[in-house]
């Protein structure tokens, strides 16, 4: 009976140790961040902790190219960590006070890692990168970047002229079709918002939507771009800043009316798929010539690599239509960022690690390897194939926007794309009208206005 | 007196593991949830604001919180009512009936249970597909040459994308309460039937006064199950199917707490929005356990 008892007590006893023990560890993981770092430090900082989020790209340039800073720096290892949902896989370690130390993750994406960084003033400064000379050659960073993509408000998002993020893989978004269907039809590009509703009336006659959109999420490119071409630089530069009256103005009413009969030019059935699930059959719509138009990135032609398509199908890309007859076309340039977390260990070597993604070696090796195209002077020379076309747009007279909506402090509640880009969905059921659109969109702007960085 | 104490040590151990854990795992993050409602937090970083109550007044001011909660209540009182009739006669028939292929219709209703929701969400997309699906093709045979001009958006329009939820929901729920309510249903004596027969009861006679009192006790726990669950999965639902759109249409409150504390870096507005849902999730069970409350039937 007692042995019984004894041995009850002594399994209870090992339970609740190696609970305590569970739980002793929990907490020391947390805590241990500190010591890890320290450990880092004193290491000399040999070790670099590198973390990019793998886009249509893939995954094997960073990792080449990871190789070839090892091999050109004697004893650096770099640490990649490289996945589609980076931030899941490197959201745990910071929590527990492990940051990578550079960070590829352009603003926009789902989870908003980069805009919470650059939010809550959480990045290291990298003005001095521009300045630094490329690994390798004896240009200065600053000097291979092509002009535009150092000053604009993604970049510098506090606007004091410091640069926050840099600048990497970019790419032309605009309207993209099939050309082969204007060819058949004998149907010229529109170059202005007028000849576009012409356009659209007589595709209508033959049973075809002039316009549709994978989500509304892409329509914040085509806005900054329709923006830059309504109201021109200074006041493209107001409104990004959420001036006040800015979206009373005429010009702002352009944009306005552009988008709300674009809406009524849309394919029916868009808002229906226009959702990050069935956001590929809207895409569909235009390979199968039930659509002319969508505004898109030159992803979209991986992205629909496999799908079916309309025979003779072949992609066209154009800027967007001039607002009046020989006004200027616009090309909003996406392009991604690289930044460093302001907990970052290795500062210095992070930094010489960015001035050599922009050396003619990296940049090549990105080019080749997984199709990307580093904002250097001169990329677009050694380009071959389908990506000239699109690279090209710039050379042709189209005007590249680069800018985005100002940085705030979080609103809760709003966000910009919820509050000025997904009312379209509405706008083509009919659910809302424009003017409760415009209303709703000058309210919102007033809220961010009110939460700006100052 | 002695072994008294020992006795109390003794059962000491033997809580204590469970007590920790339930602790650790249970109490300690909800509390961090209520705690985590008071501060300005991106989330990411470890830069924390405490602004006491602001998030719940801005919460309490938002329409579109007020939309997802609308949508949410919804779709605990369609989905429940629902599910529950059909599990409860579909039940009733596969226990009492004497049909062919009982087995047979069992797995079938039980399937959609073993299926994940993100599979479920790609079948019912196929089938609200304004051009191909299932839904309008069908409809399209009584509307005529109207369908094909004007499909209906099931997941496109704002007024029906709920119910297009609604649908799937049912469609998933309906196996699993089913198999709930079958097996108490199995331990009802059959003597009860056979006399009732005798006394000239129908079926559905017997049904309202013989099996509906009697599982009466399971009835009372699924209802909460009907609300933590139609909670939970209508996040999964509307996450996969249309991650609140059209233009926020089909926002729950945990999609819209997700939208909120994973991208729009306001994480501590999101931890408010997590208290109000435990708040009500738990006066909600409160209440439905305090209304549903009988006396126990014994057999």
């Amino acid at each position: 009976m007692k042995m019984k008892k004894a041995l009850g007590l002594l399994l209870a006893g090992t339970m609740v140790l190696s609970l305590v023990a569970c739980g002793g560890s929990g907490d020391g993981g947390s805590s241990d961040g500190g010591d890890s770092k320290e450990e880092a430090k004193s290491d000399g900082g040999s070790t670099l902790k590198v973390a990019a989020v793998e886009t249509a790209y893939g995954a094997s340039m960073w990792e080449k190219v990871c190789e070839a800073f090892e091999a050109s720096h004697d004893g650096v290892t770099v640490e990649l960590t490289i996945d589609k949902k980076l931030e899941d896989v490197i959201d745990p370690d910071m929590k527990a006070g492990n940051f990578p130390d550079v960070i590829l993750r352009a603003v926009g994406g789902e989870k908003a890692l980069t805009e919470t960084f650059v939010k809550d003033n959480n990045l290291t400064e990298l003005t001095d990168v521009l300045d630094m000379t490329v690994p390798g050659e004896d240009v200065k960073v600053g000097d291979k970047i092509l002009p535009g993509f150092t000053e604009n408000t993604i970049v510098n998002p506090y606007g004091d002229g410091k640069t926050y993020l840099m600048p990497m893989f970019y790419g032309p978004c605009g309207l993209f079709y099939n050309a082969a269907l204007l060819k058949e039809k004998g149907w010229e590009v529109p170059e202005t918002w007028d000849e576009m509703w012409e356009l659209g009336d007589k595709a209508k006659a033959e049973g075809i939507a002039l316009f549709t959109y994978p989500t509304t999420g892409y329509f914040d490119a085509f806005f900054y771009a329709l923006l830059h071409e309504a109201l021109g630089e200074e006041n493209f530069a107001k409104a990004l800043k959420y001036e006040e009256g800015i979206w009373n103005t005429p010009e702002a009413q352009q944009v306005f009316d552009v988008i709300a009969k674009l809406a009524s030019y849309t394919e029916k059935t868009t808002p229906a798929n226009a959702n990050d699930n069935d956001f590929q059959k809207n895409q569909q719509l235009v390979l199968d010539n039930k659509a002319i138009f969508m505004p898109n990135g030159n992803w979209v032609i991986g992205e629909m690599a496999e799908a079916p398509r309309a025979e003779g199908f072949e992609w066209g890309f154009t800027a967007l239509p001039a607002v009046e007859e020989g006004g200027e076309r616009a090309s909003y340039s996406f392009f991604e960022q690289v930044w460093m977390p302001k907990e970052a260990v290795n500062v210095d070597l992070g930094k010489e690690f960015i001035a050599y993604l922009y050396s003619d070696e990296a940049a090549e090796i990105f080019a080749t390897e997984g199709g990307a195209v580093q904002p250097i002077a001169g990329m677009t020379d050694k380009l071959s194939g389908d990506a000239v076309t699109y690279y090209q747009i710039y050379d042709t007279g189209a005007v590249a926007v680069l800018d985005a909506f100002a940085t705030t402090e979080p609103v809760e509640g709003l966000t910009t794309r919820g509050a000025f880009f997904d009312p379209v969905n509405s706008l083509v059921t009919g659910d809302k009208t424009q003017e409760q659109w415009v209303k709703e969109f000058a309210e919102a702007s007033d809220a961010f206005r009110g939460a700006l960085k100052e | 007196m002695g072994s008294n104490k020992g006795r109390g040590r003794f059962i000491f151990c033997c809580l204590a593991p469970a007590a920790i854990l339930f602790v650790i795992f249970m109490i300690y993050p909800t509390i961090e949830v209520f705690r985590m409602s008071m501060y300005k937090w991106g989330g990411y970083t470890a830069n924390k604001t405490f602004v006491g109550l602001q998030n719940f007044q801005t919460l309490f001011k938002s329409d579109k919180f007020y939309q997802s909660f609308q949508n949410t209540i919804l779709l605990i009182i369609i989905v429940t009512i629902f599910t529950f009739a059909f599990a409860l006669v579909f039940a009733a028939i596969l226990t009492r009936e004497k049909i062919k292929g009982q087995n047979f219709f069992r797995i079938i209703f039980y399937i959609p249970n073993i299926l994940s929701v993100v599979v479920i969400s790609a079948i019912f997309s196929a089938i609200y597909d304004p051009n191909q699906g299932l839904m309008n093709s069908f409809l399209n045979l009584f509307r005529g040459p109207a369908g094909a001009e004007d499909p209906i958006l099931w997941l496109g329009s704002q007024k029906l994308v709920i119910y297009s939820i609604v649908i799937a929901m049912i469609w998933q729920a309906i196996g699993y309460y089913m198999v709930m309510y079958m097996a108490s249903m199995a331990n009802v004596p059959e003597s009860l039937y056979e006399s009732a027969g005798l006394e000239g009861a129908g079926r559905v006679k017997q049904f309202f006064s013989i099996t509906l009192p009697l599982i009466w006790t399971n009835i009372r726990t699924t209802l909460t199950f009907f609300i933590i669950s139609t909670i939970n999965m209508s996040f999964l639902f509307v996450k996969a199917m249309t991650n609140g759109g059209p233009d926020g249409a089909s926002h729950v409150f945990l999609s819209y707490m997700y939208q909120e504390a994973y991208t729009n870096s306001s994480y501590g507005y999101g931890m408010a929005i997590g208290a109000v849902v435990f708040i009500f999730s738990f006066a909600l069970a409160g209440v439905l356990n305090a209304v549903t409350k009988r006396e126990e039937i014994e057999f």
